[in-house]
């Protein structure tokens, strides 16, 4: 805990609390603020930046709760969102159900596509849970394709814009309130998951599964709880996709986007609610600066294709990736807390 | 001193870092742009690639003459530079919007659409912001309404009746013809597997056999789907594919004996992107039998106007680095689109007052007969709820390592929702 110098706890309500001081609660206070007026001074291109940021963010926390704290790394996140938009969008656009019901309906269909997935966690890890997440992703993919009549198929389905208590979320600005309120509710009930007995028990498997096991915990419910949890999230995310887009279609959920959902954990480091948050910021960040560099760079040097130039994406990307796992394996979030310990002491200075 | 240094040096970093989300002020010269996003990395890559080449050489054009084709007397404002505007989507739908967004804000009036999931991400988009845009890809959602993004060859199901149509006008045997799909994976692949498709097919006297899918990008051979069609006696198979698809997928289909030269008598057809031109500049003579509706006339055919037009500007703008592709004739086609949606616009109001609603509704709409020096397969016609813009499909084959134009047939426009 990175505390200021002379804080104190003196009672466990204080010591498990996420704000500890006044300056905390004046500093989330503050960000509130910020987001509620984002809209006031940022331009449509900015919001949609941020609304795609907070729907990232949504489905890296789950993310972060599978891999990150609990150790079952997945490559299926991409379709578990579909599951979550999938239903949303079923629901929404043929069934005529509101979407206040649509999300948590969505949220929970992909909970359940998340257990079923998950079962083979039970009896495998590491390389191979990783090659049946990214079985997953495409059994899902299938069966979008294959139930024509429901899904639309490759033809995709209209999704209705999301209506709750008479207010449609029609307007990129509206849609950014939406998103933010999520992300914000997401990311606190993420950072209390960890904290209660099956976060810890998350982490006891993650560290040493076997010793988790002697020490009374239930690997077989822990784990499915994470896989449950988890695809929870990507669901949430999924379908916020959907009504944003208006749209469904499985080319929303590439393979890929699982990957660069995992190299946002990887940057902004595992195991970490805040790691969560600043991977997915900073790879969209980056993904955003070379889009603009790309076209920069083609007219600076003519001699380079353009497609080498536009490349630069996946270039950046990777990139950053390798120079975090080599670097700072624990991410964005421990370079986070190692500048807060910097200033801990603030004005005076001190030595480890 | 060091905390100072490392404040000074983070504040830096920040601010290089979200420099490029500011918004551009506009500009004072009369500027108007063209383009939008751009499928650079990935499976189009190399399509996009040319397309992008096209908008840059036909924009010099413009500017330099003011005129929008040698065969068009019409002359764009004298006083308006155009300029494009591109960015690298990567195929990620969600890239397509935030580009649409930050273009939107540098004042692009006009778009355009990569690839079939980007063009889903943005249909509604553009529809509510008033865009119009040419597209890439013309997958049949594109006819479901909101309409506002416009195609320049053929929906890829029509293309593929009209490679039916071709295929049973030279049928000799007395039994039905056997049709199966073999399609690309994904949502541009699997968009021809609707009902009425289907339904054209066997009123056309086909004996529908079902699908068969190989990944967009193959990364092994398709045999097992191969077989399946040679087991089920398919005379024709029909797919879209793009070429890094098609020609591993053909390769394949000669090493088992099928073609409709080879042992096991099988045609494989698809429609643009799947160009012949490319197909057999590659391929060569392997690749003979191999049918593709809805494409352009190749590269090397000057005696077409709006080749020749392409052939011209490659000798001025692009000396020693001539783009061979196809492609580049569909970035010229779609640049002259948006230019001619724009210039129509102008006519009914002034530059300061356009907005991209009134280039939709006076400029797109308004497009009629626009003459592309046959390089669409008919002048190009847009309205409100009509968004193709071609009437007739170019079908074409590979024969001897050269491609053959066959002939143009109706567009059936059979996808009806």
């Amino acid at each position: 805990m990175g505390l200021r110098s002379g804080t104190f706890q003196e009672s466990y309500a204080q010591d498990m609390a996420i704000f500890h001081t006044r300056l905390d609660w004046g500093i989330l206070f503050a960000f509130f603020i910020f987001l509620f007026t984002c809209p006031l001074f940022f331009s449509d291109r900015i919001l949609t930046i941020m609304t795609m940021i907070g729907i990232a963010i949504i489905s890296v926390h789950g993310l972060n709760i599978l891999t990150g704290y609990c150790g079952q790394i997945s490559i299926g996140h991409a379709g578990f969102m579909a599951v979550g938009a999938y239903t949303s969008a079923i629901l929404t656009a043929k069934l005529g159900w509101p979407f206040w019901a649509a999300l948590p309906s969505a949220a929970l269909a992909a909970g359940m596509a998340g257990l079923i997935f998950g079962l083979p966690s039970l009896k495998i890890k590491g390389f191979y849970l990783i090659m049946a997440t990214i079985a997953a992703h495409f059994i899902i993919v299938w069966f979008i394709f294959q139930l024509y009549g429901l899904t639309g198929g490759a033809d995709g389905l209209a999704v209705p814009r999301p209506e709750i208590a008479g207010i449609v979320f029609k307007s990129k600005r509206s849609y950014f309130y939406l998103v933010m309120a999520t992300a914000c509710l997401a990311t606190f009930t993420a950072q209390n998951i960890v904290r209660t007995r099956a976060g810890r028990a998350f982490v006891a498997i993650r560290d040493n599964d076997l010793a988790a096991e002697v020490m009374g915990i239930n690997l077989w419910s822990y784990k499915l709880q994470a896989f449950f949890i988890g695809c929870v999230y990507a669901g949430v995310a999924g379908s916020l996709l959907v009504h944003y887009y208006a749209f469904a279609s499985a080319d929303l959920f590439p393979f890929w986007d699982s990957v660069w959902y995992l190299g946002m954990l990887i940057v902004g480091g595992m195991g970490s609610t805040a790691g969560a948050i600043f991977g997915a910021v900073s790879l969209k960040l980056l993904d955003e600066l070379v889009t603009i560099v790309g076209p920069m760079l083609a007219a600076i040097f003519p001699a380079v294709a353009a497609q080498a130039a536009a490349s630069l994406g996946l270039i950046a990307r990777g990139l950053v990736i390798i120079l975090f796992l080599i670097f700072e394996p624990r991410g964005l979030a421990h370079r986070w807390e190692m500048i807060k310990a910097y200033f801990r002491l603030w004005p005076f200075s001190h030595q480890e | 001193m060091a905390r100072f240094r490392f404040a000074l040096v983070a504040s830096v970093i920040c601010i290089l870092a979200a420099s490029p989300l500011v918004p551009a002020s506009a500009e004072a010269a009369k500027t108007l742009y063209v383009g939008g996003t751009m499928a650079l990395t990935g499976a189009y890559a190399e399509d996009t690639a040319a397309v992008l080449a096209g908008y840059e050489d036909y924009v010099k054009y413009v500017n330099e003459t003011k005129m929008l084709a040698p065969w068009r007397k019409e002359k764009f404002p004298a006083d308006i530079t155009l300029e494009v505007l591109w960015r690298d989507d990567e195929l990620k739908p969600p890239k397509a919007l935030t580009i649409f967004e930050e273009l939107k804000a540098k004042g692009i009036l006009v778009f355009r659409c990569s690839g079939s999931p980007q063009a889903l991400a943005l249909k509604d988009r553009l529809f509510e912001d008033g865009f119009g845009a040419p597209s890439m890809a013309t997958g049949p959602y594109l006819l479901t309404p909101p309409q506002s993004v416009f195609t320049y060859y053929p929906i890829y199901t029509d293309s593929l009746a009209a490679i039916a149509d071709w295929f049973k006008e030279n049928w000799k045997e007395k039994r039905k013809p056997r049709v199966a799909y073999l399609t690309a994976d994904n949502a541009m692949g699997r968009s021809i597997v609707v009902p009425e498709l289907e339904a054209y097919l066997k009123k056309k006297g086909y004996e529908f056999i079902g699908n068969q899918f190989v990944p967009l990008v193959p990364t092994s051979p398709p045999t097992t789907q191969l077989l399946w069609l040679k087991k089920n006696k398919v005379d024709l198979a029909l797919g879209v594919m793009i070429n890094p698809g098609s020609q591993p997928t053909v390769k394949e289909m000669v090493r088992l004996g099928i073609g409709p030269h080879l042992e096991y008598k099988m045609v494989f057809g698809v429609p643009a992107p799947g160009h012949t031109a490319v197909f057999a500049q590659a391929m060569g003579k392997l690749g003979d039998g191999y049918v593709c509706a809805g494409s352009f006339p190749p590269m090397d055919d000057l005696s077409t106007p709006g080749v020749k037009f392409c052939n011209d500007l490659q000798d001025k703008y692009r000396t020693g680095k001539r783009v061979t592709h196809i492609m580049y004739e569909a970035g010229v086609i779609e640049a002259m689109i948006q230019t001619e949606a724009l210039r129509l616009a102008m006519k009914k109001l002034p530059f300061e007052k356009l907005t991209p609603r009134d280039v939709l509704e006076q400029g797109f709409y308004k497009i009629k007969e626009l003459n592309t020096g046959d390089m669409s397969s008919t002048p190009l016609t847009y309205g409100k709820g009509d968004i193709e813009g071609a009437d007739t499909v170019r079908v074409d084959q590979v024969q001897d390592g050269k491609v053959v134009k066959l002939g143009t047939w109706p567009c059936r426009h059979l996808y009806k929702r």
